[in-house]
């Protein structure tokens, strides 16, 4: 066990090192480039021993990763914002082929207009493509959670994006335990699926098929999608054990007699936990897993509780509809016989969380089963 | 010191800031505590407005916003935005200014705020001394790091050699006496007065 400082983007590179991957292929873009600018040295001082690509766009990027993974090779890309957008169609492709890529998104808003900022509308607007999507609270979260990415994109055969905010944590130098080689390759172990093609035989897959075909492809993709909650509590019971940390689908924190429940993913959760105890009766969910949405275990902790309002911050916004969160959360609300309040407080374009923020929607008055939107610049 | 401290660092993009605030961050970490440290800086260019934040605490557990009322303001480049650089000063601040620059109006202000203490380093000055500069343009930020150590407390100029020779790698030598300057050489300044 080493203790080292070390940004976040520097953390996911270790991770990607010690992950033992075959090829990693990645295009720079602010803020993740302190992760391809890592690899690319651990790579000119062969310390990596699998294939680092240069590419000339995210495009290729992915595509350079899902042709290596059709081949069976365990592979890795880095991006933010306009790198994924661009990546779009082939982010579909890969999870369509069943191809376990991992990908670290460092989020960052998507312009017009221009903008650096951790916005978490590049990741989740891509939350209908069929990957597993896990958000990072901090840097020992991103080294930790890309290991284990790894193993269950194997597992499930869909690949896995982790994503954690630019700058909040790409950026931010702090503490973290970097295990050593040997403890991580006993837990990842070497890559566990079978390539689609072999090189050298050339194939054809993934070619035309009927729509009464795709629609079982689908519903193959849904129910292992699904699966992957399950899946990723085993995964963590395995992890704990050679790691001795612990990470669910999400993390609760949650005082005793709380009536409130803030929930939220990224960065933000720690800004709240250190708030938590100035703010009254209030707790928090931080969302680890966004895809598969954890509804059930979301619903039983409300439920049990006797949670009345639920507080759901998000720093992105679906024009039209609201805080992408919150819209899942009111979806996985749906049926409930007690309905809880519902503030949605939106941050888009990436705007920092404040303690005075906090301090002003918890104290808000909603009535119970009745929702409510509360944009962050309003409450500052 | 059971609870957090938080710094607030404003300097330009080209004066080295964004390292100063992970070697910072280092030099708490090898004295025992845990330290956050993270950067503003917009698009990379030299001579732009950058923010460096740096939380130091007993516990590992700390907020990722930015500090808007800071205990520290450590000021590299006095000539930058006043109402950035005074921005949240209360009782509690303490201020480190590089003096090089005209920075009475300056000092004044933070006065007004009720800062509780101004201390002044002239860092353009030894950066020059030793040579730390890119062309015409002075890295002051290794002797504001020995500055920021003598009166935060938080670190030692042993521990901050160690942080330097890991996360510096040109001029190792005269950053390290630059940094011991800066220790030396803050001094706190009486007010200026109204």
């Amino acid at each position: 066990m080493t203790f080292e400082l070390m940004s976040g983007n520097q953390a996911a590179a270790t991770a990607v090192l010690k992950a033992g991957v075959d090829l990693i292929a990645a295009y720079p873009i602010t803020p993740q480039t302190a992760i391809v600018e890592a690899l690319a040295n651990f790579a000119a001082k062969s310390q990596l021993k699998g294939e680092f690509v240069s590419v000339e766009s995210e495009y290729s990027a992915l595509s350079c990763c899902n042709g290596a993974a059709a081949a069976g090779a365990r592979v890795f890309t880095a991006t933010a914002s306009h790198g994924l957008a661009y990546m779009h169609e082939m982010i579909h492709w890969c999870s369509g082929a069943r191809l376990p890529v991992v990908m670290a998104n460092v989020n960052r808003a998507i312009g017009a207009p221009w903008c650096l900022d951790p916005d978490q509308g590049d990741s989740l607007s891509q939350r209908d493509t069929g990957w597993v999507q896990i958000y990072c609270a901090g840097a020992q979260e991103v080294f930790d959670t890309i290991l284990q990415a790894f193993v269950l994109a194997e597992e499930i055969l869909l690949p896995c994006m982790v994503v954690f905010d630019g700058f909040y944590i790409s950026h931010t130098y702090e503490v973290i335990d970097v295990p050593d080689n040997e403890t991580v390759a006993s837990f990842i172990g070497k890559p566990s699926f079978r390539g689609q093609v072999v090189p050298g035989s050339p194939a054809n897959i993934h070619g035309l098929i009927p729509s009464e075909s795709l629609h079982r492809h689908a519903e193959r993709i849904h129910k292992d999608m699904i699966s992957a909650g399950e899946r990723f509590k085993k995964i963590n019971d395995r992890f704990a054990a050679v790691f001795g940390r612990r990470y669910n689908c999400m993390e609760t924190f949650i005082p005793r007699g709380a009536k409130n429940i803030i929930i939220t993913a990224g960065a933000m959760a720690e800004t709240i936990r250190w708030n938590l105890p100035g703010l009254p009766d209030t707790g928090l969910i931080q969302m680890r897993m966004f895809r598969p949405f954890p509804a059930e275990e979301i619903r039983v902790v409300i439920e049990e509780l006797t949670i009345e309002k639920v507080i759901v911050i998000d720093r992105n916004c679906s024009a039209g509809a609201g805080g992408i969160i919150g819209q899942e959360l009111k979806a996985a609300l749906y049926g409930m016989e007690r309905k809880p309040a519902l503030v949605n407080l939106i941050l888009a374009g990436g705007i920092d969380l404040t303690a005075e923020m906090l301090e002003k929607v918890s104290r808000l008055n909603v009535e119970k089963g009745t929702t409510s939107e509360k944009w962050g610049c309003d409450l500052s | 010191m059971e609870r957090m401290n938080e710094l607030r660092l404003h300097g330009r993009g080209g004066q080295g800031i964004v390292v100063a605030a992970s070697i910072f961050a280092e030099s708490v970490f090898l004295t025992g505590k845990y330290a956050r440290a993270f950067s503003l800086f917009g698009a990379e260019r030299r001579g732009a407005p950058v923010t460096a934040f740096i939380r130091v605490s007993e516990r590992r557990l700390m907020p990722r916003s930015r500090i808007y009322s800071p205990d520290y303001i450590v000021i590299l480049d006095a000539t930058l935005n006043k109402n950035n650089l005074t921005a949240g000063i209360t009782e509690k601040s303490i201020v480190i200014i590089n003096a090089a620059t005209e920075e009475e109006n300056l000092r004044r202000e933070i006065e007004l705020k009720g800062a509780t203490a101004v201390y002044t380093v002239n860092a353009t000055a030894i950066a020059w001394k030793y040579n730390l500069t890119i062309g015409s343009f002075p890295l002051v930020n290794t002797v504001m790091l020995g500055s920021m150590v003598r009166v935060s407390g938080f670190s030692t100029l042993k521990n901050l050699y160690t942080a330097i020779r890991k996360r510096v790698s040109v001029s190792i030598e005269a950053n390290l006496k630059a940094s011991e300057e800066g220790f030396t050489s803050v001094k706190e300044v009486e007010r200026v007065g109204t």
